[in-house]
Order: structure tokens, then C-alpha cells, then sequence
């Protein structure tokens, strides 16, 4: 009568590391990706599934290779001799690591913002129709059509639209980094990278983010990478939780916010970890 | 659960302070359900003054638990386990506020019976004991973060649930033999009814704090139930 305990569900751990990360179509498959600085094993054999048009947020304490992935996804790193991955990432089933994959494609399909604001020392105009002018050969007409709905996108329209010529360094830090999403969407990707987008701005400026990123997600694939817990928990639908490059735990941004598995996804997210 | 603490010291203390409120509210109601047991045996109609007296002490802790439990949540915006038991510890305080509420009534009905020789009378004193050690036990379950033993309670509501049934019963026939029997009967009844509610609210503390140590609900079919349905009002 007395073992009730003995009869309680137990989780299945292994079915929730499995369990599908959501209804959407994977629009990034992330399949034994390691990573390497010169010696330094940076991400460890990563697997992660990535929503079509979500909010995906990567968590974790510094150094855990949260960067790194977002590095990979774009292959940023590239840039540096020593710096190298291996595994795939499948974009649409295309694996962009690979050697015939074309850097020019990748860039036009996969924009990122990064923690500071940088906007280019010129208009505000021409920082949103820098890409576009390489990308493509529009017309006067339709090149203001498109970094107006660009700028409508990003929620800065009506706060620029009467001095799109004025320079972008005039802007405030937030409306800067609104014109950095509006410089990476107006070439129209398919995938946005956000490292740490509201780190240096304020409450106010962050709530503008968040909503836009919101609103983006109708349209893009977000991955943003996050050290503020609770805007992973407003922003995002699946979060990835990694710990010195390993991913620990992955799934509903609403199940690991209330019920991680994991003792270590716990730890960090109620402030005990280290 | 994790045992080592907050990074943030303060914040591990605010949530002590919030459980030792709950402890402390827990203590009083069992307080209460026994000294009001105590007067309605020895028709103490005193000490039934003291318990309706104390249950403003029962009311105060609810309130503070409150005012905790939302600062924490405010100002330290807990996560995961830590969200799970503050929210528990604001849902128990509920729940034990009215387990002080049924000790008090119990208390306010001892004056009602104060003449009366009724055998079923003897039952309650013994199903008093076994509600109230419910509330300890899931009391107990919280403050030591124990789901097993937090699930362990929930069989025993129906050992209340029979006290009830028996006690109904025996009411039932002490009223028809004698209609001037009918007014203690029925402060008897209510007090039955009273503990077996009692009954049921240690078990779904014992539920709060099970969910709030696994993040899992326990089954339906290990859940405390109504009573016979043939008494339960």
C-alpha cells in the first residue's frame, strides 16, 4: 500500500534528448558538428535539429561555444587560418560546409547581427542598400522600395523615414541595431543570426528588439544567441542549452525554463552553476 | 535536487525564509486542529476560544507568504525548480489557511455540543489524528523536498474518507432514534465533514509538492478521490 514511488512515472531521458523540437520543418540540420581553434575543441560532436521560421535560442555560460556555433553557421571563422569544422550543416538538406558550397550564397541566405551595434560611417540609406547594391542590380525606384520595406521590417521607418540621408552614426544604440537588422533582412535571407543583439542596449530599446524579433520570426529562421535567460523565455520557442561545447539539452523553450531535464541546463538557468 | 546553492546567497536565503513561512503556518493549523479536537472532547469551551482566538495568526503567515513570494518572483525571477516551489509554496499557503479555517469552525461548534453524551464522538478524536497527520506529513514533504514521500500521503485520504463514511453512518441512526439528538449530530456531522475536507486538502498539497519537486503531476489513478459516493455531499 505503502510504495507509491515505486508506480510514479520516471522520465525517459532519452526520449526527451529525442523528442521532436517541433511541428515546423527543420530548416537547419546541425549533424556532428565539431569544431576546432587551432587545438581547442570548441563544439563536440553537436546535433541540432532547427525550426523553420522560429526562434531558436542557444544558452550557456561563457566559453560554452555558443559563438562558435553561430560562427559555423555562417562560416565566419573561415577568416582565420587555424579555425576549422567538421560534420555537417544542412541547410534545406544542402550541406554548407562543404567545399563546392559557395561563401557568396551562404552570406545571401544566412545575415547576422552581432552584439554592437555597426552601422558603416555613412547614410542611413546606404547601410541598408549596401548588400543589395552587390546582390542586385535594381532601379533607383526599386531600390527605395525595398530598404523602405526593409526599414519598415525593422521597426525604424517611421523614426527615419524623413532623414534616411542623415548618417547612421547619429542614430541612438538601439535604432542603430534595428538599422543592422534591416541592413541583414533587405537582401532577404532566409536565415538570421543574432549574437547577444540586446546586450548593450536598454530596457526599452531591448522590449523593441524582442518584438521585432517576433515579428521577424513570420518570415526568417532566428537563431539568437543569449546570455539574459529570461529573454531566451520571451523570445524564443526551442532553446539549446550547451556546457563547454557539448549540447546538454534541447527542446520547448517553455519545458526547459520550467522542467529541465538535465542537472546541468538546471543549475545554470536557476543561477547555480560554478 | 541540486545541492549545492545560488551563486546568489541572498536569494537561497529569501527562499528559506519563504518555506520557513509555510513550516510555521503548517505547525499552527495542526496546532489548531488538535487543541479544537481537545475542547470538543473535554467540552473546553475555553481553550475552543483560544483556537478561533490564534487562526488570525494563520491569516498573517498567508499574507507574508504572499508578499514573499511575490517579491521573489519580482526580483529574482526564478526558474525551473526554484519557479515550481515558490508557486507551491504560494498554493500551499492557500491551502493550509483553510485547513486553520476548519479547525476553527470545528472550535466555533464546541459550545453547540457542550451537554451531549454521543458515542460516534469517540471516532473523530481518531480521525482527527489521522487528517492532521496527513498535514504533517505533506508539510514535512515540502520542507524536506521529498516528492516520494510527498506521494505517500495521497493513499491515506481514504482511511479518512472511511472515518467519514463510518461516522456518517452511526450520525445517521443516533439522529433517527432521537429527534432532540438532531442538533449536536448534525455540529457532529459538519465536523466530520470538516476533518474529511481536511483530508483532502493535505492531499493536494501532498500533489503541489510532488509536482513541484519532479515537475511532473502524478497520476489520476494515484490521486485522492471523493468519498463513497453514497455520503459525500
Amino acid at each position: 500500500m505503502n510504495d507509491v514511488s515505486a508506480s510514479l512515472p520516471i522520465v525517459d531521458r532519452a526520449a526527451v534528448v529525442a523528442e521532436p523540437p517541433s511541428e515546423r520543418p527543420i530548416k537547419i540540420a546541425v549533424r556532428n558538428l565539431d569544431f576546432h581553434y587551432g587545438k581547442v575543441h570548441a563544439l563536440k560532436s553537436v546535433n541540432l535539429p532547427i525550426a523553420e521560421r522560429q526562434v531558436t535560442a542557444i544558452i550557456g555560460p561563457s566559453g560554452c561555444g555558443k559563438s562558435t556555433l553561430l560562427r559555423a553557421l555562417n562560416r565566419i571563422y573561415e577568416l582565420y587560418p587555424d579555425q576549422h569544422a567538421t560534420g555537417e550543416i544542412a541547410v534545406d538538406g544542402e550541406n554548407i560546409l562543404a567545399k563546392g558550397y559557395s561563401l557568396s550564397r551562404l552570406r545571401r541566405r544566412v545575415g547576422m547581427v552581432f552584439q554592437k551595434p555597426t552601422p558603416f560611417a555613412t547614410s542611413i540609406r546606404n547601410n541598408v542598400g549596401f548588400a543589395l547594391k552587390f546582390y542586385e542590380k535594381l532601379g533607383r525606384a526599386d531600390m527605395d522600395e525595398r530598404i523602405e520595406s526593409a526599414l519598415r521590417q525593422a521597426a525604424l521607418w517611421d523614426e527615419v523615414k524623413d532623414r534616411l540621408n542623415a548618417s547612421a552614426l547619429s542614430l541612438s544604440g538601439g535604432q542603430q541595431q534595428r538599422l543592422c537588422i534591416a541592413r541583414t533582412i533587405a537582401i532577404r535571407p532566409e536565415i538570421i543570426l543574432l549574437d547577444e543583439p540586446t546586450s548593450a542596449l536598454d530596457p526599452i530599446a531591448t522590449a523593441k528588439i524582442e518584438e521585432l524579433v517576433h515579428e521577424l520570426s513570420q518570415s526568417f529562421t532566428i537563431v539568437i544567441v543569449t546570455h539574459n535567460m529570461q529573454q531566451a523565455g520571451r523570445v524564443s520557442e526551442q532553446t539549446a542549452f550547451f556546457h563547454l561545447g557539448e549540447l546538454i539539452e534541447f527542446g520547448p523553450t517553455s519545458r526547459i525554463f520550467t522542467n529541465p531535464i538535465e542537472n546541468r541546463t538546471k543549475d545554470y538557468i536557476t543561477g547555480r552553476y560554478g | 535536487m541540486a545541492a549545492n546553492g545560488h551563486t546568489l546567497k541572498a536569494f537561497d536565503e529569501e527562499l528559506e525564509d519563504l518555506r520557513s513561512a509555510v513550516a510555521e503556518m503548517g505547525r499552527l493549523a495542526r496546532l489548531a486542529i488538535r487543541d479544537s479536537m481537545q475542547a470538543l472532547t473535554t467540552r473546553d469551551t475555553e481553550l475552543a476560544a483560544t483556537v478561533v482566538e490564534r487562526d488570525r495568526h494563520i491569516d498573517g503567515l498567508e499574507s507574508e507568504v504572499e508578499r514573499r513570494a511575490i517579491s521573489i518572483m519580482a526580483l529574482r525571477a526564478p526558474l525551473a525548480n526554484d519557479l515550481r516551489e515558490v508557486v507551491a509554496a504560494l498554493k500551499i499557503s492557500g491551502v493550509v489557511e483553510r485547513i486553520g479555517d476548519y479547525a476553527k469552525n470545528i472550535a466555533k461548534r464546541v459550545p453547540g455540543i457542550e451537554n451531549t453524551k454521543i458515542a460516534p464522538l469517540s471516532l473523530l478524536p481518531e480521525m482527527a489524528d489521522a487528517a492532521a497527520s496527513m498535514v504533517a506529513d505533506a508539510l514535512d514533504a515540502f520542507a524536506a523536498r521529498d516528492g516520494a514521500k510527498a506521494a505517500m500521503v495521497l493513499e491515506r485520504d481514504q482511511v479518512v474518507d472511511n472515518f467519514y463514511n463510518s461516522i456518517f453512518r452511526a450520525l445517521l441512526t443516533f439522529m433517527m432514534e432521537n429527534p432532540h439528538n438532531i442538533t449536536p449530530a448534525a455540529h457532529l456531522l459538519f465536523i466530520a465533514k470538516h476533518l474529511e475536507r481536511i483530508g483532502d486538502h493535505a492531499t493536494n498539497i501532498a500533489e503541489m509538492v510532488y509536482f513541484a519537486e519532479t515537475g511532473e503531476h502524478l497520476p489520476d489513478r494515484a490521486r485522492g478521490g471523493e468519498p463513497g459516493a453514497a455520503f459525500a455531499g
